[in-house]
């Protein structure tokens, strides 16, 4: 009966495992505080969108939690392990298990597909068997539908195929946690609504956490399975994004009055 | 250092500019000395500023030499020295004039555009994405292209050398007959190790900033299409300052060592 209790207390525990706690975070630049005090929780396997104005501090977050830049107050734990405290060995680790997807696919334009690829099986994951790093890069690139674009430089590819190799990219090395900065920003809606797609369908198959900045409605609707509303460095709201269609907030009003 | 860029004027700036010199070049040193040394691209480096830079010191030792020669000529008709033109020649193109001349032409074509390539590469987030992938920017884009400048430009100095003496040797041959090997043997004949060694050793240091600057300033280039423009321009004109910084030291340092 004990052994029963413990399961069903652990299986309670997977599904609502927080794997990223934010609690009070700040940050400023010169004067301007961007960040005043951001509270988040992200559960294992959850889809976070984070909706909010240009400017308002959406990437610096995510740029908070990996690392990139060094918060003014406030706590960040990733897998439970404080951010902030973390050595440079210790956050190189933590990096390993976060895919993080620039605006702008940030493709290492000296290189082709396959090298831009390559590059993180090599470097970080010091793989040296070549059939190996062939079968993991024809496994991303099937998965972005991009298998032909192999020898391609990022100068011919387009914005969506940037986003979709950049994607592949932060797949590559199997991240448990994925960060998209803002995935659909200039790309026409048929684009827009594709790379959505392939967010949701990616994070079904390597069943990745992930945290979604956007102010795309679209890729809000589509990818989420909770929305957060940011305005003036703080989270002013959160549900779902059909919860947050009836709020009566007057700034999510104000983002959700051109959806039907 | 972007958040503390806003704060700081004057000569707040400069320190702090310096002390992010100071941590920039032990990033770079203990980056060195770290495994996983990046040889393909320390070689492509070599061959990107080394081979491609060939033509234009070429050209421009060549012309060198024969300028000089043209000019000291009618001094040295005046005072009857005519013979002397083979050794002042050899004596001021291998001390000063080469070692100067080559590192102020690297320092225009290598160091703006390792300014360029890395400001660009930090614009696009390229650096922050190799960084948050977990790979080590400084060992792949730091350590490599420092490292080959510093060595290529002592190399491109010795080119540089022997193809200005062979402009002088057609200079001198366009008014006065003199066979190769006469010409060889006076230039040679004057030259002893003293005049060789400092002047090898301090384009080694010379290298060393010219791919030092270049990397800090494209490195710590601020976020804008702008900042790329300065970058390059600011890596040549802090580059050829310190040309000219480290060669009065050398010149100190020689004279103490090796003309009492």
């Amino acid at each position: 009966m004990e052994a029963v209790k413990e399961k069903k207390e652990a299986t309670t525990k997977t599904k609502k495992e927080a794997i990223i706690v934010i609690k009070g975070l700040k940050k400023s630049f010169g004067k301007k505080n961007v960040l005043k005090d951001i509270n988040l929780e992200v559960d294992r396997g959850e889809n976070v969108v984070v909706l909010g104005k240009s400017g308002e501090g959406k990437s610096v977050t995510i740029e908070c939690i990996v690392g990139l830049l060094t918060p003014d107050g406030g706590s960040i734990k990733v897998f439970g392990d404080e951010v902030t405290d973390m050595n440079d060995n210790q956050l190189k680790e933590l990096r390993m298990k976060i895919g993080f997807l620039f605006q702008s696919g940030a493709l290492f334009d000296s290189m082709t597909v396959r090298e831009n690829l390559e590059f993180p099986l090599t470097r970080v994951l010091k793989m040296k068997n070549q059939q190996e790093i062939d079968e993991r890069v024809n496994e991303v690139l099937e998965g972005v539908g991009l298998v032909d674009a192999i020898d391609k430089m990022p100068s011919d590819l387009s914005g969506g195929m940037r986003k979709r190799i950049g994607l592949a990219r932060t797949l590559i090395i199997k991240p448990e946690i994925m960060l998209y900065d803002e995935p659909t920003t200039g790309l026409d809606p048929i684009t827009s609504r594709e790379i959505s797609e392939l967010i949701l369908n990616m994070q079904k198959k390597y069943k990745t956490t992930s945290i979604i900045i956007t102010h795309d409605m679209e890729c809000a609707r589509i990818t989420s399975d909770r929305v957060v509303i940011m305005d003036s460095g703080e989270y002013i709201a959160e549900g779902t994004f059909e919860s947050l269609q009836k709020s009566k907030n007057e700034i999510a009003r104000e983002f959700f009055k051109d959806i039907s | 250092m972007a958040e503390q860029e806003l704060e700081l004027t004057g000569w707040r700036k400069w320190f702090a500019e310096v002390g992010d010199q100071c941590v920039f070049f032990t990033r770079f040193f203990r980056n060195i000395f770290k495994g996983g040394f990046e040889w393909s691209e320390f070689i492509r480096q070599c061959y990107e500023i080394g081979y491609r830079s060939m033509m234009l010191v070429g050209i421009t030792s060549f012309i060198m030499g024969a300028v000089l020669i043209l000019q000291l000529r009618p001094s040295l008709e005046s005072f009857g020295q005519v013979g002397m033109l083979p050794k002042t020649l050899s004596v001021s193109l291998i001390r000063e004039i080469g070692p100067v001349i080559t590192a102020l032409i690297c320092a225009g074509k290598i160091s703006s555009s390792i300014g360029a390539e890395l400001g660009s590469m930090k614009v696009t987030e390229q650096i922050d994405a190799m960084e948050v992938s977990g790979a080590n920017p400084v060992q792949y884009l730091v350590v490599t292209r420092i490292l080959a400048v510093t060595l290529m430009v002592p190399l491109l100095t010795v080119i540089g050398d022997v193809i200005g003496l062979a402009g002088g040797f057609l200079a001198l041959n366009i008014k006065d007959s003199v066979s190769y090997t006469l010409y060889l043997h006076k230039c040679v004949a004057s030259i002893d190790f003293s005049d060789f060694l400092p002047a090898f050793v301090k384009t080694i240091f010379f290298g060393f900033a010219i791919g030092f600057v270049g990397c800090y300033k494209g490195f710590n280039s601020n976020k804008g299409t702008e900042s790329v423009g300065l970058a390059a321009n600011s890596a040549v004109v802090t580059a050829s300052l310190w040309i000219f910084v480290i060669d009065a030291i050398a010149l100190q340092v020689t004279s103490i060592l090796f003309y009492k």
